[in-house]
């Protein structure tokens, strides 16, 4: 005996507190399902396995102010004073740096690129770092096929310009995308129409930018180009981080003071750093989910506590014409089921529309219709928590109101 | 079919104790027609809450068609309201958000009756009160009478052995009010068992039994002949 056919009769003839109501869930569930799948894409990003163990590993930046310095046994001689300090285990030459948000990427084809009009044609974007073959061993890499080059392999500048590598290191992740069928060792990746053999295939590898589109997209070419600014990465012996860090700018500057040094930072931290305004927007999110659900509830605790008052004698008239506390529990939460319904029908609605609008105009994910799902459900409890003490009280006012003159 | 044996309702403040009835006594057979009349704060009222189980009691003893109120549950007062008490309230308390089938269709849905009964009972109710055509209305859009006439049809809707009506003409003009009584007399002569409270002389007088309460206690007993019959049809038609 759900009474659904008065109730509905009752909020049909006295709208406009329904409506408002309905309105008001409808927008929470287009607003909060949306905001779900932003924080869920966000987490996932935020938690992608970057393949490195961030809390061992620091960067640092050197600029060289003297003239005439020979920056190659500049940098080798860095790399040397680095590995001989307390607590470091290796230190490496990586002109791009992971997690820093500052680095290289650029499209390589599976076919040179006058071949690009064929079918099987492929041109996949990837970042990737120039390096010597120490950073395989620094960032601990995991090599699943293939070999790592050597450091007889690696090209080394000095200025001077150079030659194209003709060997690469890649992650597994850009390795499936540019050659789908699993046999990407030993073929090549081409620049225009220059070939460079896959030699080695690490398990995971995160580039520069976490936030990418294809940030496990990574590739590793056997240079070491000692101009501009030079960039280390160093791994330390666990819980020696800090010490490291704190020290390592005396002993360089001791080693050779004619530069200065910059961006001494923690991987984790340089990430962190780089995700801070992901983390400011989840945040943000998070708090518009709990104020809007808030408010929602609130309306729906007020609006029901508003007819409760509004109809007092009419609850003790049921009552008198033999209605149980439990018939007045439930009508409530029926009238209220049926106001949080139809507002969830038309939220649905309006948060695939809003899904669509966002995913057209800004880079956020698909919207996936089972966040209107799971929000639908939560704001359903919500709402029937929210009229549950309310409509206990109603059911609490005595039948004998309906003889008196109120 | 009613008795109630030293019956006190005694309303508890934190520093007043109000004696609203004092070994209150009354037997109401099957059929009878009672009208109780006494002055403002009597205990009129209290009694129909009583009678009703809109209310507890204090002590004393209620016997309802066999059944010993004092001992039942909430839920089980309810039932008992519902399958064997019909209500006519003085300001009719009709729903203003349900129109007069909804209206009188309620006691019904509470007792559970399938659909296609409830349209049944509440068609034959509003027919017998003369409001059958008006069943999409809504209660604001009749007339006091009418609406006392809807709250009627939804107290004969469960087909009540008893009726409780408290001041049912109370807000009625004479016209209206004479309209209320005769219907009511109706339904005493088909067999329903009534108790009504008024302050009106005249209206109390067409009841056959009496009963004056003063200072929460029965006062005076008075019986009256039968009033003359008075033809149904006029009734409906008014």
């Amino acid at each position: 005996m759900l009474e659904i056919k008065p109730i509905f009769n009752s909020l049909f003839r006295s709208k406009a507190g329904a409506i408002l109501l309905v309105l008001q869930i409808a927008i929470t569930l287009a607003i909060v399902s949306n905001s779900l799948s932003i924080i869920k894409d966000r987490m996932d990003y935020l938690q992608t396995d970057s393949g490195y163990s961030e809390q061992d590993l620091f960067q640092i930046s050197t600029s060289v102010f003297a003239k005439d310095t020979d920056l190659l046994y500049l940098l080798e001689e860095t790399e040397r004073t680095l590995l001989g300090m307390n607590g470091v285990v290796n230190a490496s030459f990586m002109r791009e740096v992971p997690l820093s948000g500052s680095g290289s990427s650029s499209n390589f084809g599976n076919k040179p690129l006058d071949q690009n009009e064929s079918e099987d044609y492929r041109s996949v974007n990837t970042a990737y770092t120039t390096t010597p073959a120490s950073i395989f061993d620094t960032l601990d890499m995991t090599l699943i096929e293939g070999r790592f080059y050597t450091d007889s392999e690696v090209l080394k500048f000095n200025g001077d310009g150079g030659d194209l590598p003709t060997q690469v290191v890649v992650s597994k992740h850009y390795l499936d995308e540019i050659y789908p069928d699993g046999d990407g060792l030993g073929q090549f990746i081409y620049i225009g129409n220059s070939p460079i053999e896959i030699i080695g295939v690490v398990e995971r590898a995160m580039g520069p930018w976490p936030k990418s589109n294809r940030p496990l997209n990574f590739a590793f070419f056997p240079i070491v180009d000692a101009t501009g600014s030079q960039k280390f990465v160093v791994r330390t012996e666990p819980d020696m981080r800090e010490q490291v860090m704190n020290e390592v700018e005396e002993v360089l500057l001791a080693q050779f003071n004619q530069r200065v040094i910059m961006n001494i930072q923690g991987l984790d931290d340089a990430k962190r750093e780089y995700q801070a305004s992901d983390i400011l927007m989840l945040r943000m999110l998070v708090i518009l989910i709990v104020l809007l659900v808030s408010i929602t509830a609130l309306g729906i605790f007020g609006m029901t506590v508003f007819n409760i008052n509004k109809r007092t004698k009419q609850i003790g008239t049921r009552r008198a014409l033999g209605a149980r506390k439990s018939h007045i529990i439930r009508y409530f939460l029926v009238e209220n089921s049926i106001l949080c319904i139809s507002g969830m029908v038309l939220g649905a609605i309006g948060a695939i529309y809003l899904g669509q609008m966002l995913f057209e105009h800004y880079s956020v994910p698909a919207f996936s219709a089972m966040y209107v799902v799971y929000t639908a459900i939560f704001v359903l409890i919500i709402s029937l928590l929210s009229v549950l003490f309310p409509a206990n009280r109603a059911a609490n006012i005595s039948p004998s109101i309906a003889t008196r003159s109120v | 079919m009613l008795q109630m044996k030293n019956i006190s309702k005694v309303y508890q403040t934190e520093k007043v104790q109000t004696h609203a009835l004092r070994d209150f006594d009354l037997n109401v057979d099957e059929g009878e027609f009672i009208a109780v009349t006494g002055p403002s704060g009597s205990g009129k009222t209290t009694f129909l809450n009583i009678a009703g189980m809109l209310e507890s009691f204090t002590a004393g003893q209620y016997m309802l068609d066999g059944v010993d109120v004092g001992s039942l549950s909430d839920n089980a007062r309810a039932d008992l309201r519902n399958q064997k008490i019909g209500f006519i309230f003085q300001g009719f308390n009709l729903i203003p958000d349900l129109n007069l089938f909804e209206n009188v269709e309620v006691p019904l849905r509470y007792r559970g009756i399938k659909s296609s009964e409830r349209k049944e009972r509440v068609m034959h109710c509003l027919e017998q009160v003369g409001l059958a055509s008006r069943i999409k209305h809504l209660p604001q859009q009749l007339s006091g009478g009418q609406q006392q006439r809807v709250a009627i049809a939804r107290a004969l809707a469960g087909e009540p052995r008893f009726l409780l009506a408290d001041e049912p003409t109370g807000n009625l003009d004479s016209l209206m009010a004479r309209q209320v009584m005769e219907l009511l007399e109706q339904i005493n002569r088909d067999g329903a068992t009534i108790i009504m409270v008024t302050h009106d002389p005249e209206l109390a007088r067409r009841a056959p039994r009496n009963i004056q309460i003063v200072d929460g206690q029965i006062a005076d007993f008075t019986l009256y002949q039968k009033p003359t019959a008075v033809p149904v049809a006029s009734v409906a038609g008014a």
